[in-house]
């Protein structure tokens, strides 16, 4: 005891501290490796779907399809080309195989089966050839497709085709509109941080030919006229060693859903009209909706993805503002203080909902004709093809190769519930793949 | 084998003791290893003296550095060892569905309508046999559409169903709990036969109010089994982020599946299908341990979709006139059998105490080197868990489990009385399997329980649940005006 209770008490002191700090610094680093273990998300490839020319669905052969249903007057008719003329797509879009040889009315479970399957089959096919990694090695599957779930779930579907491991997650969402492809993205996200090297496939698409609308309301023709036969197939992983075969790798996803709010919740909806028709409902409210759910995600999203001068910039532009504002007259103030979302991100993949949408987001993210060019081309070549719009406009800006090392990409959609959700990407290496566009990208943008 | 009946008895008694001896040692072997070495150490010690040790200690000159150093190293292993740990993910409560009286379908109800509905005489026939010999009750409930004649189901009566159900359970476990909705932060819905858009998840998020930045998923055709793999997916979102809850949402919506035709393999689960929900509250914040009465030890996904006849047991298809159904094989059975195997030889050794595995492991290599004749040893899965929650899909199922698994009576009584009480309720009768545990007074701190789950694909999954603290009876639930009616008897055949 002697020769221990000889030392110095500052010396005591300070070996207690350093100890101290020691272990605080250990715990933090400790605390810090451990949330970033398997924090990375990769995806290794993706494959957008492209039908068979049989199915190009063109004006002429729409307008056949229109005008097979007798319950629709002439002003009706009118209103469904005036639609599809005014919402940008061009003769090359496709639709599901039953509305072009006459069965839309009343489509058997083999017609949606077949729809569905000739997608998902397709792109997984090229996705596993492509890549070299097999069935066998996936440990996790999504599919998500909203209209349509059959019992076997899709997914069990793709188990009993490619024969995959019995100990394989499978997930199949379904429910949850144009925006679920973040959704999905989501999901996987959180398996990959509780399991390492886990590879995991999902497969986003929508279901056409069960839900093709008979009936007279106009809020529920919109559906039919938008809508159109697409889908994509993309493989993940959090495994470092696939990293070289990568092309990006996530950085951010926000999700904002404002289902609370009756009148989100109620702005796109699949419901019965007075006749007892099943059609998809879109309401005059929708747009604003829509901004209001796109501001609640901005929120959350800037500043994950704004570098911080642009965010230091936007406070001190929104103070000058706001002194502005209190000293002059009401008929002055009014305008917004806008952040330049192109310091933090260089491509944008916006959601095809529509000419009008990608124009508003656009405008609202701050963005010139390059930047929407590939949203518009999309919905020109493709139409609106829910959830997986999305990685068409990722593969026309692939196609045209400007899709550079180290580029972020914000991915942007909205859908049923109200929901608006975003994820950011960065770019690997180069990107050079045509994929889908690889026979028309020569063709894009078309001479005005 | 020939052999005076009384021997053999005493040989096997003699047996019984042997084994059970066998069985405590190897279970209990690093304790049994470590006294001899605690004596050792401790006659030392006395031997020894407290002078000497008083010596020994100073003679290592250990100095404040020293002693502080080593004080940390423990601690700070301590800690990451700690940290590095999954959360654990608590079940705070959960609610059942009671559905109401005026949805009661007796026998005579089924019959009357069924007969009213179906103009075939060998399908009526078809369907009275199949519910004679059921197991359901009088008092299992089909929704208010399917009381039409004929049954109603339109996309708003399948979603007055769903709200029916589903918000009947979630203010049940609000009243129960305390939980502020605001306070949720993700939520899991699965419902197999409805999906509409926008989806259920998104429905009790507009009723409940809920936050914008939730995390939601609404899982559907995912069959039976769907219950366990919102568990799932719902304990994965929890190990990534601390300090949440997850509600999760278990059910099926009866009204759009009526089947309108003549098939027999698919006039099926008219029979069995009743209505029901369940709503679970897991955690995984350190206040709700607490609180909470069960604790996930582990979950077990088994998906056989890859062999055919697997995938094909239970299918949606139009049979010749176009009415859509599900329909159910003959070897249904067969692959329950076979994808409870594949589960059980992953949990085994995940549960199984070590003297079960071991016995496992060589009867089995006496099998392969020695007698392939020799019977396989089946795991004696009664020493892991107290009690067990089959899936109630049908009479046959439970069945085959209790064979499979050789349970008695009393561990398979919860998935009886369920499907007798309340029919075949899909995802959540596991749910109410539990419940029915509960009221009888027969959970008890320190017990687990295992959930086994069936469904299309074909999957099978498990549950292991470990009880956190003793639940008291009565017990608020949809067994409570009817718990000390139970167990009954149910006949081979219930004449109609």
């Amino acid at each position: 005891m002697h020769t221990v209770l000889s030392v110095d008490a500052m010396e005591l002191l300070w070996t207690i501290a350093t100890v101290l700090f020691l272990y605080s610094s250990l715990s933090f680093l400790w605390k810090a490796f451990d949330c970033r273990r398997n924090q990375n998300c990769y995806l290794v490839d993706y494959v957008c779907y492209k039908p068979s020319d049989d199915r190009k669905l063109s004006t002429e052969l729409y307008s056949d399809v229109i005008k097979r249903n007798k319950r629709l007057s002439m002003p009706d008719y009118k209103f469904h080309l005036k639609v599809v003329v005014n919402f940008g797509i061009s003769e090359e879009t496709y639709g599901p195989r039953s509305i072009i040889e006459g069965r839309e009315e009343s489509p058997t479970l083999d017609d949606c089966d077949d729809e569905v399957d000739d997608c998902m089959y397709s792109t997984l096919d090229e996705l596993f050839r492509r890549t070299g990694i097999s069935s066998g090695d996936v440990d996790v599957l999504v599919v998500n497709i909203s209209m349509f779930t059959p019992d076997p779930s899709l997914t069990s579907r793709i188990v009993n085709r490619d024969k995959m491991r019995e100990d394989v997650k499978t997930f199949n969402l379904s429910g949850m509109g144009c925006s679920a492809s973040p959704i999905a993205n989501d999901l996987v996200n959180n398996v990959f941080k509780t399991r390492k090297r886990t590879l995991a496939v999902v497969i986003t698409s929508e279901s056409i030919a069960p839900n093709w609308y008979c009936g007279t309301d106009k809020s529920m023709m919109l559906g039919n006229s938008l809508f159109r036969s697409g889908g994509c197939s993309f493989m993940l992983t959090n495994d470092p060693s696939l990293k070289h075969l990568a092309k990006m790798s996530l950085k951010c996803l926000v999700r904002a859903h404002s289902g609370a709010n009756d009148d989100a919740y109620s702005c796109a909806m699949q419901k019965e009209d007075t006749d007892g028709r099943v059609g998809f409902h879109l309401s005059k409210s929708l747009p604003k909706v829509a901004v209001r759910a796109f501001t609640e995600n901005l929120q959350t999203l800037a500043p994950n993805v704004l570098p911080v001068g642009e965010l230091a910039l936007y406070v001190i532009r929104g103070l000058r503002h706001r002194l502005r504002r209190s000293k002059e007259t009401k008929a002055d103030a009014g305008t917004a203080v806008r952040v330049n979302f192109k310091s933090g991100v260089e491509h944008f993949c916006l959601h095809t909902g529509g000419a009008a949408v990608i124009d508003a987001v656009g405008s609202a993210l701050g963005l010139n004709k390059y930047d929407v060019e590939p949203a518009r081309m999309t919905l020109h070549r493709w139409g609106n093809t829910s959830a997986s719009s999305l990685w068409y406009v990722l593969s026309y800006m692939e196609a045209k190769k400007r899709l550079r090392r180290k580029d972020r990409v914000l991915m942007l959609s909205f859908g049923a519930g109200f929901k608006c959700n975003s994820y950011l990407w960065e770019v690997l290496r180069d990107l050079e793949d045509g994929g889908a566009w690889e026979d028309c990208i020569e063709a894009y943008p078309p001479n005005p | 084998m020939p052999g005076a009946p009384l021997p053999e008895f005493s040989s096997s008694v003699r047996l019984k003791y042997v084994k059970l001896g066998y069985q405590h040692l190897v279970d209990n072997f690093a304790t049994f290893l470590s006294i001899p070495v605690m004596v050792a150490v401790g006659l030392e010690l006395v031997r020894r003296g407290p002078q000497e040790m008083v010596g020994l200690w100073r003679a290592l000159e250990l100095d404040v550095i020293h002693i502080l150093c080593s004080v940390f190293v423990i601690v700070f292993v301590a800690t990451a060892y700690f940290m590095s740990r999954p959360r654990p993910v608590y079940l705070v409560e959960y609610a059942c569905f009671k559905p109401p009286s005026n949805c009661r379908v007796p026998f005579s109800t089924f019959m009357e309508h069924t007969r009213l509905i179906n103009s075939d005489e060998k399908s009526v026939q078809f369907q009275m046999r199949i519910l004679e010999r059921s197991g359901l009750g009088e008092e299992t409930c089909l929704p208010p559409a399917n009381h039409y004649i004929p049954p109603h189901p339109t996309m708003e009566a399948s979603r007055a169903e769903a709200q029916l159900v589903i918000f009947s359970a979630i203010d049940d476990l609000i009243r129960k709990t305390g939980l502020k909705p605001k306070d949720i932060d993700i939520l899991v819905v699965n419902c197999s036969l409805f999906s509409p858009t926008p989806s259920l998840s998104a429905m009790i998020i507009n009723k409940y109010k809920l936050r914008s930045n939730i995390r939601s998923f609404n899982l559907s055709g995912m069959g039976c089994s769907a219950g366990l793999i919102s568990i799932d997916l719902a304990r994965d979102l929890l190990q990534v982020h601390p300090g949440s809850n997850a509600l999760v949402i278990s059910t099926e919506i009866i009204t759009p599946n009526f089947y309108a035709g003549n098939q027999r393999a698919m006039l099926l689960p008219n029979c069995l299908f009743r209505m029901g929900a369940a709503a679970i509250l897991l955690s995984n914040r350190r206040r709700d341990a607490g609180r909470a009465k069960y604790r996930l030890v582990h979950v077990v996904r088994t998906h056989k979709g890859a062999d055919d006849r697997a995938y094909r047991c239970v299918y949606e298809e139009e049979d010749a006139e176009g009415h859509t159904g599900i329909s159910l094989s003959k070897d249904l059975m067969a692959i329950a059998g076979e994808a409870l195997k594949s589960n059980i030889t992953t949990i085994g050794p995940l549960v199984l105490p070590m003297s079960e595995q071991l016995l496992f492991f060589l009867t089995l290599v006496a099998r392969k080197l020695i007698n392939p004749k020799r019977k396989p040893y089946i795991p004696d899965f009664k020493k892991a868990f107290e009690h067990f929650c089959i899936h109630a899909g049908g009479r046959a199922v439970i069945d085959e489990l209790q064979k499979n698994l050789e349970l008695s009576a009393e561990h398979v009584e919860a998935s009886r009385m369920t499907l007798h009480r309340f029919g075949n309720t899909s995802s959540s009768s596991l749910w109410y399997e539990l419940n029915y545990i509960e009221s009888k007074g027969r959970m008890r701190r320190g017990d687990r329980v295992w959930q086994i789950g069936f469904g299309s694909g074909f999957k099978c999954n498990s549950a292991v649940w470990k009880c956190l603290r003793s639940v008291r009876t009565p017990v608020d639930g949809p067994w409570s005006d009817c718990i000390l009616r139970y167990p009954v008897h149910i006949p081979e055949v219930v004449k109609l």
